[in-house]
């Protein structure tokens, strides 16, 4: 999960296992409201990998990974971003 | 269209138990995830980048009314109200829940469908040319060796776990529909000597090393085809790489050992096989057969209408096509209409289709790889009343095989692998080449749209085929030009250097002023240009000066 992991500052992300919904690790519970998201300093990232790796256990979440900030605090990769906001196109 | 037996039933209610049960168990976890997901593929479910997404087979394209309905009551108490259609004529849901999933499997289970065979390493569903069975070029209706080799395939027991997903595409007809050319195997039903038969094609794919199918077979009997496709499969099998994602298809096996080697290699074990019990009987042919009778009979009381109204004239010259039988057309549902997304489909345009389907269709409808749907028997006296109920609920965008009839995948607005969005390339092409006159003039023309190199939108095959990539970050769109995947088909030539999207339609156009200089006559279409004229002053149009935005 931390492996090759850009950058100073993270949020921890991963998918609801029963509806698949996006969610944001936040203050000791998995939120699905981003602005809810705690951020994770590098030094951080080992303890809540295995946070992360606990809740997997115990059937709460699933894929867990780290989304990768910029200096400015902001997502890094598109992928990121359009998980966060959802798809970005209109005409549905 | 095929019923199912009593065991074809029995096998499906079991196998959606058995995920049920499988559910309950990931649920309590008594199984990981690790040990989960290879099961929840089996049954169609995967995780995309926003929630969980399940792909629905609907083998061969082939649809009746009451399964529409249950499509769209699924994506009504299930999803979001709406149904994507894929360029392998499945259908996928994007937003259901894990927990909700053997329902899902029970209410397709009611209208004899399922979610087998549309993901992991086995034989994926079989598709097919959507005009089966009801065009005129034919040889013979390829509908009936769908269902044959789908019979065969599910959950064979030696080919449900091979080195990488495997996909067979079959046509009757001497004009490919079907794109057999870039699939695992493509067959085609061809007569030598009084005699029906197969060529057939192996190796041919897309993704990062795309390949056009090599002929190892001039005609293989009909009596012979299973025990000749459980030879190539054994081979692919025993042989295949398992060691390399990427260099694991039966078409790098192909590139690897060379053509002349796998063919002896093919027919040798195909020579060894003993196992009579693949060989087809003549009537197990028939019965097969007999559930694929056309439901019309031929009428020379249906004139087409003459209407004044230039909309209806516009879908009728563009959407409609002679069916075999006199007195019928085919008519074509453009799943494109200007700034939607390629392939969706809403609950109540499904809800309506079906009724539709019911009272012009005799119940029947189909999906086509290239993400449209086709209502194949339609009295021609009739086409006005129908042209008029499908304008009401916005499916009668008059594009077939235009420019804004682009193939798409969902790309990074919905898919975990994609590197690139797609779906706004293709709103963006549809909303500028709106003009029916504007889509004319260009003539036919097929651009291909990928969100990644796995290449799920065919860009491979594109006559203009745009692949989506991450540069540094950003969006960038590589252009292909000059791939088919018709009757001889081609793989596209990368024009140049990727185009950031915003100067995206600007190549396109430049691409189009290259190709309209260089038209011989009004019908020398994109495709004939390119390959008399080759790529360098494509090149050059393009490269040569800044693009004009």
């Amino acid at each position: 999960m931390a492996k090759k992991l850009k950058g100073d500052y993270f949020y921890l992300t991963a998918n609801d296992l029963i509806s698949g919904n996006v969610l944001y690790l936040s203050n000791n519970k998995w939120s699905k409201y981003f602005d809810d998201a705690i951020k994770i300093k590098r030094n951080e990232v080992e303890t809540y990998e295995k946070i992360a790796l606990e809740d997997e256990k115990k059937c709460i979440i699933i894929s867990p990974f780290f989304v990768e900030l910029t200096d400015e605090g902001k997502i890094r990769k598109l992928r990121d971003k359009i998980r966060k906001n959802g798809i970005t196109f209109e005409g549905k | 269209m095929y019923k199912y037996s009593e065991k074809d039933k029995k096998l499906l209610k079991n196998r959606t138990n058995e995920f049920r049960f499988q559910v309950e168990r990931r649920l309590k976890g008594d199984l990981t995830e690790d040990e989960f997901k290879p099961l929840r593929l089996m049954n169609g479910l995967y995780l995309q980048l926003h929630a969980y997404m399940l792909r629905v087979a609907i083998p061969y394209g082939e649809l009746s009314h009451v399964q529409l309905k249950k499509l769209a009551d699924i994506s009504e108490k299930f999803d979001k109200g709406y149904g994507h259609f894929t360029t392998r004529q499945n259908i996928q849901f994007n937003w259901p829940k894990l927990t909700d999933v053997p329902d899902i499997l029970s209410e397709l289970e009611s209208v004899e469908m399922h979610a087998i065979q549309t993901s992991g390493n086995c034989i994926r569903n079989i598709s097919c040319d959507h005009l089966a069975g009801i065009n005129n070029q034919e040889v013979e209706d390829p509908r009936p060796w769908c269902e044959i080799i789908r019979k065969w395939s599910t959950f064979h027991p030696e080919f449900s776990f091979l080195p990488r997903k495997f996909k067979i595409a079959i046509t009757g007809a001497k004009i490919d529909r079907a794109a057999i050319e870039v699939h695992d195997i493509g067959l085609k039903l061809v007569k030598k000597n009084s005699k029906t038969g197969f060529e057939v094609y192996v190796g041919g794919g897309q993704g990062r090393s795309p390949f056009v199918a090599k002929k190892i077979k001039n005609f293989l009997e009909k009596k012979d085809l299973l025990n000749y496709l459980e030879a190539i499969l054994s081979i692919y099998n025993e042989f295949g790489r398992r060691d390399n994602i990427y260099k694991a298809r039966i078409k790098i096996l192909v590139n690897e050992l060379g053509q002349k080697k796998l063919e002896f290699l093919i027919n040798d074990r195909f020579k060894k096989f003993k196992n009579k019990k693949l060989e087809l009987t003549k009537r197990q042919i028939e019965e097969i057969y007999s559930f694929f009778k056309l439901p019309i009979k031929k009428t020379k009381k249906s004139e087409m209408p003459q209407e004044n109204d230039i909309e209806y004239n516009q879908w009728l010259s563009q959407n409609v096509i002679k069916h075999k039988v006199e007195g019928f057309s085919i008519v074509n549902i453009s799943l494109k209409p200007p700034g939607k997304p390629p392939g969706d489909i809403s609950a109540l345009q499904m809800n309506e289709l079906s009724k539709i389907s019911e009272v012009f269709s005799c119940g029947e409808l189909r999906v086509t790889h290239e993400q449209n749907l086709i209502l194949p028997h339609i009295k021609n006296s009739q086409l006005f009343q129908l042209w008029k109920k499908l304008k009401v609920i916005g499916l009668s965008t008059p594009n077939i095989g235009l420019i804004s009839d682009t193939i798409c995948c969902p790309g990074m607005d919905y898919c975990a692998l994609a590197t690139a969005r797609s779906i706004p390339i293709s709103q963006k092409i549809s909303n500028f080449f709106n003009d029916y006159s504007i889509q004319k003039k260009i003539g036919n023309l097929k651009i291909k749209i990928s969100g990644c190199i796995n290449a799920c939108g065919h860009h491979h095959v594109g006559n203009i085929g745009i692949l989506g990539l991450d540069k540094n970050g950003e969006e960038s769109y590589q252009i292909t030009l000059g791939g088919s995947a018709t009757e001889n088909a081609s793989i596209g030539e990368i024009v140049g250097p990727s185009f950031p999207e915003n100067e995206l339609l600007s190549a396109i156009k430049k691409i189009l002023a290259t190709y309209q200089k260089n038209k011989k006559n009004e019908d020398e279409d994109f495709l004939s240009v390119f390959r008399r004229i080759g790529i360098s002053e494509f090149k050059r149009d393009l490269y040569e000066n800044p693009l004009q935005r």
